[in-house]
């Protein structure tokens, strides 16, 4: 079921990302990336794809008391990314953070935990204190102690928009949370997890992130850890 | 002429927001599948998960498969979830009405050994009455497979690894029972 539903969203991207993309010139990221170009072309997308270069921000990371920067793993460490916030109502952000949890997990079965990162950025830096995250991580199983997981939070839900929006395309907006008795405000958001390797350049961007295979994140990220 | 072009893009860039909007809006109805026959297209055979199981009320330490030879029931819970204390009274009496012929679980997906220790776990299932088999996921291995939306969820799975059926949030025995025997008939 879940696949027939995959493909059909699948399809709509690919439609309109061919729309977009006429003009580009394909194979540009050819030896920087491992991994050959996506079966559906996301170059168009707003948010960064296969071969280009990651974002530079720097964000602290509350839990450890450490400022981390997206280019500080350069040379080290390949990484998925992901944007989430713990008042998630419906689920995705639980499920964005299990392929990540599920990733660091068989890192650490498979021995390149120290070339590895996981970087969970909320953008709800009001409700999402370092208290909030680490009781989040705990539930959803991450091994906050394996040195490679770094929860992020940007200074003030402003700051935290305008980076979202002018450096990973993502457009965030309070929304009121009707449905949902306990909540008084919920962000619609892109389920978006990226892939970077150890050059700093993105490999892969699953804009499905909350619904693609587990495995096949993981897998990606196991071919892109240890080329 | 520039411009007709740059608004031509714009224009293109517009269409592809909108896919990424269609896309986003089929998310939720994944796990609210009501089809029922969400295991008829299933890629393959999948290879059987062996999940641990410790010694508590209704379990023996050891190893279950899953898919095994019979059908299987999990209920995934967390001992952070308050909803899945609430759902333990119906998964007790699901569990006496589906009788020996379903291998019947809960697993939580917790990272049992680093955030919390398998006594905790244990303890928490004798203070909400656990006695059947309770398993553990601390890899998250059976997790990614059956990708739970939220806790508890339930998952009926046929022999063949085919999902029978399943569902997010805290049902009653009734609903357990039904949907269990989508994987046992």
């Amino acid at each position: 079921m879940d696949r027939r539903r995959y493909l059909q969203s699948i399809g709509t991207v690919g439609v309109a990302a061919t729309a977009g993309c006429l003009g580009t010139v394909p194979g540009l990221g050819t030896g920087r990336t491992v991994l050959e170009e996506p079966e559906i072309d996301l170059s168009a997308a707003s948010h960064p794809s296969h071969g280009d270069d990651v974002p530079d921000v720097t964000l602290p990371d509350p839990l450890l008391g450490e400022e981390v920067s997206t280019t500080q793993f350069e040379g080290e460490r390949a990484f998925l990314m992901t944007f989430i916030y713990t008042n998630c109502p419906d689920g995705m952000c639980p499920a964005l953070t299990l392929r990540l949890r599920r990733a660091q997990a068989v890192a650490a079965e498979e021995g390149y935990s120290d070339e590895s990162a996981f970087l969970a950025t909320t953008f709800d830096p009001e409700r999402d204190t370092a208290d909030v995250l680490r009781e989040f991580g705990v539930q959803q199983g991450v091994d906050l102690d394996a040195g490679n997981w770094h929860f992020l939070r940007p200074e003030s839900y402003e700051a935290g928009q305008d980076l979202m929006e002018e450096e990973f395309g993502l457009v965030i907006e309070k929304a009121p949370a009707d449905n949902y008795e306990d909540l008084e405000y919920a962000f619609p958001h892109y389920n978006l997890i990226l892939l970077v390797n150890k050059q700093g350049v993105v490999e892969r961007a699953y804009p499905n992130g909350a619904t693609v295979d587990v495995e096949r994140v993981v897998e990606d990220f196991e071919t892109v850890v240890t080329a | 002429m520039r411009r007709r072009e740059l608004l031509a893009g714009v224009g293109s860039a517009a269409a592809l927001g909108a896919g990424g909007a269609v896309a986003l809006g089929v998310f939720p109805s994944v796990e609210t599948d009501p089809s029922g026959d969400g295991g008829s297209d299933q890629r393959g055979q999948p290879d059987p998960i062996a999940v641990e199981t410790i010694d508590a009320p209704g379990s023996e330490a050891g190893e279950v498969r899953i898919p095994g030879a019979e059908p299987t029931f999990i209920d995934f819970f967390g001992t952070w979830c308050p909803p899945c204390i609430e759902q333990m009274p119906a998964l007790a009496a699901a569990n006496e009405r589906v009788g020996d012929d379903v291998l019947f679980i809960s697993v939580t997906t917790e990272n049992v050994g680093g955030s919390v220790t398998k006594a905790e776990v244990v303890e928490w299932w004798e203070t909400h009455g656990g006695n059947w088999t309770l398993g553990i996921d601390p890899t998250a291995e059976l997790a990614a497979r059956y990708a739970p939306p939220g806790y508890p969820a339930a998952f009926a799975i046929e022999p063949s690894g085919a999902v029978a059926w399943s569902d997010a949030g805290v049902k009653t025995a009734d609903e357990l029972v039904a949907g269990i025997e989508q994987a046992t008939e």
